[in-house]
C-alpha cells in the first residue's frame, strides 16, 4: 500500500484529505507543519507528500526544498488557497496563490493543486504523481 | 492746491511772472535813467552851444552898437533857441527880449543841472567883452519840451516792456504746455500700467532729449513688466494646472490604494474561505458516497455541495478582483473578435427592450490580454449596463477605436474600448466606490456587487486602465484604455484565438 503524508496547519483540511485518500486505498499520515512532516518522514517512509504552502514556523516552500533534499524519491503535491496569516499581511504586494504555487514548483513540487478541490481532483493528482515519474 | 503744486505749466508760469516782476522794474528804472540823462545832457549841450554862439555874435558882431540890434539878437534866441528868457546887461543898463516871459527873474549864474529850481527853465549866464565893455548874457531855455520828450520816451518804454511781458507770458505758457504734454502722456500711460493695463505702449513724440530718453526707459520698463507679468501669468497657470493634476493624481492614488487595500483584504478572506471549503466539499462528497441512493439526506448534501460550488465561484471572483489571476495568459488579441464573441453570448441574456449598438473603428490595433478574461470583461460591463437600464427602453453602445496610432509626439498608442448606457447613471460618491467588491446600488438579489470589481481586476491584469463617466439620470460610460501593440512591437508574438 502506497503511503501519503498530508501536511497542513488546518486540522479540518488535514482530516478531510486523510479520509478521502484512506478511502481511496492509501496509507495516510498527517503533520501540522513542515518540521513535524520532516520528523515523520525520517521516522517512516512516504511515497507522496501533500503539503500546504502557508504554514507557521517553516513554510511549505522551504519544507518542499528540505524534503527534496533529504528524500529525493518522495513525490510532492503542493496545495494552496493562497495565504495571509493575519491582517498585517493584507498589504498590496502580498504574495498571490499562483505565486506561492509557482514557488512551490520551483522548489521541487511535482504538482500543484489550488484549494478548494474536489475528492476526484485530489485522487487524480496523487495517482498522477505516482504514475508519472519525476526527476 | 496740491494740483497747482503738481502742475508743470503753472510752475513755469509762476517762475516767469516772478522773474519778470523782479527784472522788469529794474530794467524800466535803469533804461529810464539812461533815457532821461541822455535827453537832459543833449538839451544842456544844445543850450550852452546856442548861448556860446550868441555870446560870440555879441562879442564879435555889431549887435551891441545899437539897442535895437541887441534886442533883435535876443529875440532870435527866444524864437530859434526855444528860449523863454534873454537879457544882456552891463550892470548899468539891461536889454531884455520882449518875446520872453516878463515875470521871470534870471539867476546870476548858470544852472548846474537840468530842471534846477523847479522853474522848468535852464539858465545860462555868459560874460561878454566887447570893445572894452563888460556885459553879461543871460539866457533861459525852456525845459518843458525836453521833459515832455523824456516822459514820452518813458511811456513808450513802459508800453514796450508791458508788451514784452505779455508776449513772454504767452510764450512761457505755450512752452510749458508743450513741455508738459509729453509728461502728461507719460503720466497717463504710467497710471494705466499701474492699474494693470500693460498693453499700452509708451510712444512719446518729443524733441526734448531728456523726455525722449525718459519715455524710452519707461517703455523698456513696461516691456520688462509685460514680460514678467506674462511669465508670472504662465507660471500661475502652470501651477494651477499642476495643482489640478496633482489633486487628480492624489485622488486616483487614494482610489487605487483603497481598491488595493480592499482587494488585498478580500483576497485574504477569500483564501481563508478556500481553506474552509476544502473540508466542506470533501466531507460532503464522502457523506454522499456513504449514503444509500434512497436516502433523503442526499438531496440536502447535494445542496451543500452546490452551495459550496457557488461559494467557490464567489471566491474566484473575489480573487479576480484582487488580481489573483493565476491562469492569466496574456497574448495578442483582436478586441473586435472579443466583442463579436461577447455579443453572441450577451444578446441571449439581454432583454428585447435594450437596443444594442456598436461603433467599431477601422484597423484596430491588437492588444495584449487574455481572450477568455476579455470576453468575461465585456459581458460583465454589458450586464452592468443593461441592469442600469432595467425596466426602460435603453440603448447600450459598445465602441472601439485607436488613439495615437500612428503615435504623435507625447501621445501613447492606445486602444479604447467603451460601453455606454442610457440608464440611471450615478452620483460622484457612488462612482468612486463601484469597483469595490460587494458594493452595489441594486436591490438584494439583483447582482452580487462583484461584477465591476471583477472588471477592475481583469483590466489591471491586462495593464490597462478604466475610467467612468457618469451623471445621475444621463447614463454611464465605462472606458478602458489598452496599451496598443504596434507592428514593430509584435516580434514573435502572434494573435491568440479567442476561446
Amino acid at each position: 500500500m502506497q503511503s501519503v503524508l498530508v501536511v497542513d496547519d488546518e486540522l479540518d483540511v488535514r482530516d478531510a484529505i486523510e479520509r478521502v485518500l484512506t478511502r481511496a486505498g492509501y496509507s495516510v499520515r498527517t503533520a501540522g507543519d513542515a518540521a513535524d512532516a520532516l520528523a515523520e518522514l525520517r521516522r517512516c517512509h512516504a511515497d507522496v507528500v501533500i503539503t500546504d504552502i502557508i504554514m507557521p514556523k517553516i513554510n511549505g516552500v522551504e519544507g518542499i526544498e528540505c524534503i527534496r533534499k533529504e528524500f529525493p524519491a518522495v513525490r510532492i503535491i503542493a496545495i494552496s488557497g493562497g495565504g495571509n496569516f493575519g491582517i498585517t499581511a493584507y498589504k498590496p504586494d502580498a504574495i498571490t496563490t499562483s505565486a506561492y504555487l509557482a514557488a512551490a514548483e520551483r522548489a521541487g513540487a511535482h504538482l500543484v493543486l489550488t484549494k478548494p478541490f474536489e475528492s476526484t481532483d485530489l485522487i487524480k493528482s496523487v495517482e498522477q504523481v505516482l504514475g508519472v515519474g519525476h526527476a | 492746491m496740491a494740483r497747482l503744486k503738481k502742475s508743470f505749466a503753472n510752475v513755469v508760469a509762476a517762475c516767469v511772472v516772478a522773474l519778470h516782476l523782479v527784472l522788469l522794474p529794474a530794467l524800466y528804472y535803469g533804461l529810464g535813467y539812461v533815457v532821461r540823462k541822455s535827453h537832459e545832457n543833449l538839451f544842456i549841450e544844445h543850450a550852452r552851444i546856442f548861448a556860446r554862439v550868441l555870446a560870440d555874435e555879441f562879442e564879435l558882431g555889431v549887435a551891441l552898437e545899437s539897442e535895437s540890434r541887441t534886442e533883435d539878437l535876443l529875440d532870435l534866441a527866444i524864437v530859434h533857441g526855444d528860449g523863454r528868457y534873454a537879457e544882456l546887461t552891463d550892470g548899468a543898463r539891461s536889454v531884455r527880449s520882449k518875446l520872453g516871459s516878463p515875470n521871470i527873474k534870471a539867476p546870476r549864474r548858470t544852472d548846474l543841472t537840468f530842471a534846477q529850481g523847479g522853474d522848468e527853465i535852464y539858465f545860462v549866464v555868459l560874460p561878454i567883452i566887447h570893445a572894452g565893455r563888460n556885459a553879461e548874457l543871460r539866457l533861459g531855455f525852456d525845459e518843458q519840451p525836453t521833459l515832455e520828450r523824456i516822459h514820452l520816451a518813458l511811456n513808450r518804454m513802459l508800453v514796450v516792456l508791458a508788451v514784452y511781458f505779455g508776449v513772454a507770458m504767452v510764450i512761457a505758457v505755450i512752452l510749458s504746455h508743450r513741455l508738459s504734454r509729453p509728461i502728461h502722456r507719460l503720466q497717463d500711460v504710467s497710471r494705466s500700467i499701474a492699474s494693470g493695463d500693460y498693453a499700452q505702449a509708451l510712444q512719446i513724440t518729443t524733441g526734448i532729449r531728456e523726455l525722449h530718453e525718459l519715455a524710452a526707459d519707461l517703455e523698456n520698463m513696461r516691456r520688462e513688466l509685460v514680460g514678467v507679468n506674462d511669465r508670472l501669468q504662465a507660471k500661475i497657470k502652470e501651477k494651477e494646472i499642476s495643482e489640478i493634476q496633482r489633486e487628480e493624481l492624489q485622488k486616483q492614488l487614494r482610489h487605487r490604494q483603497r481598491l488595493e487595500t480592499v482587494g488585498t483584504l478580500a483576497g485574504g478572506i477569500a483564501h481563508e474561505f478556500n481553506n474552509v471549503l476544502v473540508p466542506i466539499i470533501l466531507f460532503t462528497e464522502m457523506a454522499l458516497q456513504d449514503l444509500p441512493a434512497s436516502s433523503v439526506s442526499r438531496s440536502d448534501l447535494e445542496r451543500v455541495l452546490a452551495a459550496a460550488q457557488r461559494a467557490k465561484d464567489v471566491v474566484k471572483k473575489i480573487l479576480t478582483f484582487s488580481r489573483e489571476l493565476g491562469d492569466v495568459s496574456l497574448a495578442l488579441i483582436d478586441l473586435r473578435t472579443v466583442i463579436a464573441d461577447s455579443l453572441n453570448l450577451f444578446s441571449a441574456l439581454a432583454p428585447p427592450s435594450i437596443e444594442i449598438r456598436t461603433e467599431i473603428g477601422d484597423a484596430i490595433a491588437p492588444v495584449r490580454a487574455d481572450a477568455t478574461l476579455a470576453v468575461h470583461l465585456v459581458i460583465n460591463l454589458c450586464t452592468n449596463a443593461y441592469q442600469a437600464m432595467q425596466g426602460t427602453q435603453g440603448v447600450l453602445t459598445i465602441g472601439l477605436r485607436n488613439h495615437g496610432i500612428p503615435p504623435a509626439a507625447g501621445e501613447t498608442a492606445r486602444v479604447e474600448f467603451w460601453v455606454s448606457d442610457t440608464g440611471h447613471g450615478m452620483d460622484p460618491r457612488t462612482a468612486e466606490r463601484i469597483f469595490e467588491p460587494f458594493f452595489t446600488t441594486r436591490s438584494v438579489g439583483v447582482g452580487t456587487g462583484l461584477g465591476l470589481s471583477v472588471v477592475h481586476g481583469i483590466v489591471e491584469s491586462f495593464g490597462a486602465n478604466i475610467v467612468v463617466e457618469t451623471e445621475p439620470g444621463k447614463g454611464s460610460t465605462f472606458r478602458i484604455f489598452f496599451p496598443a501593440v504596434l507592428r514593430e512591437d509584435r516580434s514573435v508574438e502572434s494573435t491568440a484565438p479567442v476561446v
